[in-house]
């Protein structure tokens, strides 16, 4: 018993520093914007009259608003699932035994270690009309196939591809680091499952299907969970490459937080926003969560 | 040059910060902690003043190269003081990092006021009160600088900031593109109607269809410039009490000027649509494929070092008495300043003229100093800007704290009228931008 006290004292110590650091640098602040939400706040202003649920009904009446919470709904329904199908086909192209295959894995990861602001420089340049590299490349194909692709295709600033060349972006930002956690979740996979499943005849997609897929459960939740959160969370392409246009449609939800707390210095109505931003995604990873779960036991007991 | 005294009391005029909650005070606090372990060491005894200013560090010019000499000037003449530049690099970071650090404790000395952000630090107590100062130093006269420059940053009886230098907008013009087309000079006092003649026979069309191969205007969907058109229709974005947009913003003045723009650009293509710029962030005045521009005064430097051979005029009216905006930049002192009287000893060093003379020299600005102004009287685009100061009116981010954002409203009204293809009626889009900029402005 004694002795059971002394070792949960020494983990306390142990855990004291980080516990310290997440409450001075995260839960307080999170208890502070919630505290914030429901006061009138202007950032410079001394006085913060308490206004109830002011804040939240005159976001949700601000048709501006609900259209930031529709596009990061519609960037979150295209780009997870296109990150995870990506980023895990191509952990099991650099799962093979191939040579060098090492340097394939460092180059997926390089975006993954870049300033995400350097990166958006880079896919404006990418996505210039005739002089960016894709338009480049297909007037390269109209001389060699005579097709007729047109080249002048302002990407970033027509309604509907900004948002695809977001989505695009972000398939190539979020490669690496998912590679990586599939990669590890492959290679923990028993070699002898194949074996088993080579005398049983299975090959090639039947592998794939029937013993990679489902002993990744655990860590396709994972890849799954973080990438939405990730997604719910997109600010800086946006904020470097569209400013929320054309016509609002890449205005996603974080960006329009932003808005509020760096241009209407509107601190309040940002730490109202910044919750009802919290409440989506957790009512999303609770859900995922949940469906995996039952995913995960139904093919247990299979 | 008076004896600076740099000691660390705060004079009559400044007052107290804002009291806030001691809890919020506490992070503030340990973030400026944080900040100040990453900011700059001071040699012991060595007094350093902080000056922000906004800009890249990363890009050295020449006209950095020219301040860092005019710093060490100021510094050879105050032993034991340094003058630590703080560069704010992103357009629209400014304003929003330095409030940040006036919130946190870490603001520097002095400050470089935009007068298009003016409001958000005049009106909160972010910057002391100059008069005292003013009042107390017999070297300085503030009857040296432009009147109505000066006035950017006066509230009654207080001033918070001394203009250092500003450009009202003008209308510049490609000599040799004029001259190729024919077209005359546009000449002072001229019209809307002067203005599109021109333009349509300064637009080349490519043979074959497809958008011009050279444009009469250069046009950019950026509000501080183009505003300039519902002011020179007798429109305008707020009422006079800057409060209110519904009436102003959505008058059949504002409302006809918008049309014109954007007539320029569907109906006669003398202007680049959005859509049609091929390359993002080239300027097609620069690469001498658009004929005129409406600019300020900074943008001689890259004339210059382009070759262009250009002219300038005052902005084209429509039935209405010339205008223009003065775009300005003052030094102003914090109200957490440590060291409040090196700080205005510095104001006073970098507004005199024989700084500002070098200064402005390349072409920057036109000095707020009249005597450093009229030192460059005599060059006839330098006389077309000291003409049009005149008529020049401070921008409404100078008194309208939210103005900024009510830019940005204006930037995605006109993004989305000219993307609609004819579909949102340009009267029915300002009606509803008024609506969103009252709301804006009036709710807190």
């Amino acid at each position: 018993m004694r002795h059971a006290q002394r070792t949960n004292w020494r983990g306390y110590v142990f855990a004291a520093p980080a516990t310290v650091y997440l409450a001075l640098f995260a839960f307080f602040p999170m208890l502070f914007a919630l505290w914030m939400a429901f006061h009138r706040w202007h950032l410079l202003k001394p006085e913060h009259p308490f206004v109830g649920l002011a804040n939240f009904g005159a976001m949700f009446a601000d048709p501006f608003f609900r259209g930031a919470i529709w596009n990061t709904l519609i960037y979150v329904a295209c780009s997870v699932p296109l990150g995870v199908i990506t980023s895990l086909a191509v952990a099991v192209l650099v799962a093979q035994p191939v040579r060098g295959v090492g340097v394939f894995r460092t180059l997926y990861y390089i975006p993954a270690v870049s300033s995400q602001v350097a990166m958006s420089m880079v896919w404006i340049w990418i996505l210039l009309p005739e002089v960016g590299l894709i338009n480049y490349l297909f007037g390269c194909l109209n001389d060699w196939l005579h097709t007729n692709i047109p080249t002048g295709t302002n990407f970033l600033a027509r309604p509907g591809w900004a948002m695809a060349a977001l989505v695009a972006m972000s398939l190539w930002i979020g490669l690496g680091p998912r590679m990586i956690i599939f990669l590890a979740g492959i290679q923990s996979i028993p070699e002898r499952l194949y074996e088993a499943a080579a005398l049983d005849g299975c090959t090639g997609w039947g592998r794939f299907r029937h013993i990679t897929l489902p002993l990744l459960a655990p860590t396709m939740l994972f890849v799954v969970v973080t990438t939405t959160i990730a997604a719910f969370q997109l600010f800086t392409p946006v904020y470097i490459m569209t400013r929320g246009g054309p016509r609002r449609t890449t205005d996603v939800v974080l960006y329009h937080i932003y808005k509020e707390a760096w241009q209407k210095f509107d601190v309040g109505m940002a730490s109202a926003m910044s919750y009802v931003l919290f409440a989506m995604i957790l009512i999303v990873a609770v859900f995922q969560f949940r469906l995996m779960r039952r995913g995960l036991e139904l093919e247990a007991t299979t | 040059m008076g004896c600076a005294s740099p000691d660390d009391s705060g004079i009559g005029g400044s007052r107290p910060p804002a009291t806030r909650t001691a809890t919020l005070s506490l992070l503030w606090a340990g973030l400026a902690l944080l900040a100040g372990a990453c900011g700059s060491e001071s040699e012991p005894g060595e007094v350093v003043l902080r000056v922000a200013n906004w800009g890249s560090p990363a890009v050295e010019t020449s006209f950095m190269a020219l301040e860092r000499q005019i710093r060490e000037q100021f510094e050879a003449l105050h032993p034991g003081v340094r003058v630590q530049v703080e560069q704010i690099p992103g357009a629209g970071q400014y304003a929003p990092k330095l409030l940040m650090m006036h919130v946190a404790g870490s603001m520097p000395d002095v400050i470089h006021l935009d007068a298009s952000s003016a409001a958000a630090f005049i009106d909160n107590g972010v910057l002391r009160d100059l008069m005292p100062y003013i009042e107390r130093d017999p070297e300085f006269n503030l009857e040296d600088f432009f009147e109505n420059v000066v006035a950017i940053a006066r509230r009654g009886e207080r001033l918070y900031a001394i203009p250092l230098d500003f450009t009202p907008m003008v209308m510049y013009y490609n000599k040799r593109l004029f001259d190729e087309a024919g077209v005359p000079y546009p000449r002072p006092g001229w019209s809307w109607d002067e203005f599109l003649d021109a333009a349509r026979r300064l637009t080349v069309f490519p043979p074959d269809g497809g958008p011009p191969l050279q444009y009469g205007f250069n046009f950019e969907n950026h509000m501080p410039f183009w505003v300039l058109w519902l002011w020179t229709n007798g429109g305008d974005v707020l009422d006079p009490s800057g409060r209110q947009a519904s009436g102003n913003f959505d008058s059949p003045r504002s409302i006809e000027a918008v049309r014109f723009l954007v007539d320029l650009m569907t109906t006669w293509h003398v202007a680049p649509h959005p859509k049609e710029v091929l390359t993002a962030g080239a300027d097609l005045f620069l690469a001498q494929r658009a004929a005129m521009d409406l600019k300020g005064h900074w943008m001689i430097i890259n004339y210059r070092a382009s070759g262009i051979d250009f002219g300038a005029v005052g902005l084209p009216t429509n039935g209405v008495e010339p205008v223009t905006v003065i775009y300005e930049a003052g030094l102003a002192i914090t109200t957490k300043a440590r060291h409040p009287d090196l700080a205005w000893e510095y104001i006073k060093f970098m507004t005199q003229p024989e700084i500002q003379i070098r200064r402005v020299a390349s072409g920057l600005a036109i000095s707020a100093n009249r005597h450093a102004a009229a030192h460059f009287a005599g060059n006839p685009i330098e006389d077309v800007f000291i003409q049009e100061v005149q008529h020049a009116r401070p921008p409404w981010g100078a008194t309208v704290e939210r103005y900024p954002f009510v830019e940005e409203l204006g930037r995605e009204m006109l993004e989305d009228i000219l993307y609609s293809e004819g579909e949102l009626p340009v009267e029915q889009a300002m009606r509803q931008t008024a609506r969103l900029i009252d709301a804006a402005l009036g709710k807190r």
